[in-house]
């Protein structure tokens, strides 16, 4: 993938919130283990 | 310059909202079908040997169809022209896996009745998100609001009156109500995200079987991962696995009907939105309710309060469907899904024309990409021989059962899912 795509990627809100969505619920889990 | 968007007819968004509708409903068929096969597994296999039982035959199934409906080239030729929707739908992918596997736990610690009306209120989530993100429901007048949001209330409320009527009300055990009750959100939250790569993919222009190629790579690799930290390890699986094999068949059986459930469910996102699309898909919880009355026998053991919460449940989640389905977009509100399209078009660079098009319900990438390769037809072949090889060795479920109504049900459903199929396919091609 270009660099300019990685850059509209990692800028874009709708990337961050599924991702940190996900680490929480990761985080949920290790701590129901 | 004029893009098909905006040369679109009024019949013809008509239309496109129509086939939307019908591609919800027909999700709402297949998931809830998938509910039937792993009720047959015998009791005794873990949750998470379950999970990954399930999803392994939704790997095979879902390389499996989009490659016979448009053939690999096309999926290829897809993905190299948005590259960066691969991201996202290996995000989406481990998002429900990860939500899945928190329904375990709530289950466990707050028990069903509890644990499912916290999780079920994903569509509301992914609600929100379309309106905050993919600006859903905006320049929409107050009654589509009422239709919309009163819909996916319904169908929610709906839901949860039915699965407190009919799961045990002992729960399971309180280690940790807290815990379970924020497994439950979390789910909810996750899967309610989960819409957002969704969106994002079919206001890029993305063909839905493309998407869920990528997406089951994630999907079965977090499962896998997951089933191997909470089974011990690769020996404890490998064991536990081979003396699943009797009820393996029935798990991918159940993988196999998820996969074209969910694959309605992507169309529907792609032409009603996730605020419309995804309620309407939640309602497989009147097929599975269906399929546990009927087939399964699960009505007899209901007391009369708690049939008529069932069927109390059921219509109130009908009449969501009905209400969402008089939703349609009207000029205002399609003009921003539109914006929120073009934002995606300068951001990433892509062709506004084309993915307009690919949104009306045209086909841009089918010119060129048809060809077919000899060993697709092998995989293909794998693929059936597969499930044939696993029928063999299926064990016959010792649990009360209906044949009758399983036929019926049977015949239903695939006549849902296969006439919904042939108005895709007439109206879109599968784009």
């Amino acid at each position: 993938m270009k660099r300019s795509r990685v850059k509209a990627v990692i800028t874009d809100v709708h990337f961050w919130i599924p991702v940190i969505v996900l680490v929480l619920g990761a985080g949920l889990l290790l701590l129901l283990r | 310059m004029i893009m098909p968007a905006e040369r679109s007819t009024g019949s013809s968004d008509h239309s496109l909202h129509r086939l939307g509708v019908i591609c919800g409903l027909a999700a709402g068929a297949g998931l809830g079908a998938a509910e039937a096969p792993t009720k047959l597994v015998n009791t005794g296999l873990s949750p998470f040997l379950i999970s990954l039982g399930m999803v392994a035959g939704v790997f095979v199934a879902r390389w499996t169809v989009p490659m016979v409906l448009k053939g690999s080239d096309y999926v290829w030729a897809d993905l190299r022209q948005k590259p960066h929707l691969v991201v996202w739908a290996l995000i989406a992918g481990m998002i429900w896996a990860v939500a899945n596997t928190l329904t375990v736990f709530a289950i466990r610690d707050v028990g069903l009745s509890v644990a499912f009306p916290l999780w079920n209120t994903n569509s509301l989530v992914g609600l929100f998100w379309g309106w905050l993100l993919f600006r859903e429901l905006r320049e929409a007048g107050p009654r589509q609001w009422a239709k919309v949001l009163g819909g996916a209330a319904a169908i929610v409320a709906g839901a949860c009156l039915t699965a407190c009527a009919t799961s045990p009300q002992a729960g399971g055990a309180t280690r940790s109500a807290a815990l379970g009750i924020a497994a439950a959100l979390g789910a909810g939250l996750l899967w309610g995200t989960m819409y957002i790569p969704y969106r994002k993919a079919y206001i890029s222009g993305m063909n839905p079987l493309s998407f869920v190629t990528v997406f089951t790579f994630a999907e079965l690799g977090t499962v896998l991962a997951l089933a191997l930290a909470f089974e011990g390890g690769v020996r404890n699986l490998t064991s536990a696995l081979s003396s699943a094999q009797p009820g393996l068949f029935w798990l991918f059986l159940g993988g196999f009907c998820w996969v074209l459930g969910d694959l309605y469910q992507q169309y529907a996102a792609k032409y009603i939105g996730i605020g419309r699309g995804i309620p309407l898909s939640n309602t497989n919880q009147l097929w599975g309710l269906a399929w546990g009355v009927l087939v399964f026998g699960e009505f007899s053991l209901l007391d009369g309060a708690a049939r008529i919460l069932v069927v109390a449940g059921s219509l109130v989640m009908i009449g969501g469907a009905i209400a969402i389905s008089f939703a349609e977009a009207q000029k205002g509100e399609q003009a921003s899904w539109r914006s929120a399209m073009q934002r995606e078009c300068e951001r990433y660079g892509l062709d506004p024309g084309q993915v307009a098009s690919a949104l009306a319900g045209d086909d841009p990438l089918a010119s060129g990409t048809s060809r077919r390769r000899w060993w697709e037809y092998v995989v293909a072949a794998g693929a059936v021989g597969l499930f044939v090889w696993l029928a063999l060795r299926a064990g016959r479920p010792q649990i009360p059962f209906d044949g009758a109504w399983a036929v019926g049900l049977t015949a239903i459903s695939a006549l849902a899912l296969v006439g919904s199929g042939v108005v895709l396919y007439r109206r879109t091609r599968f784009s």
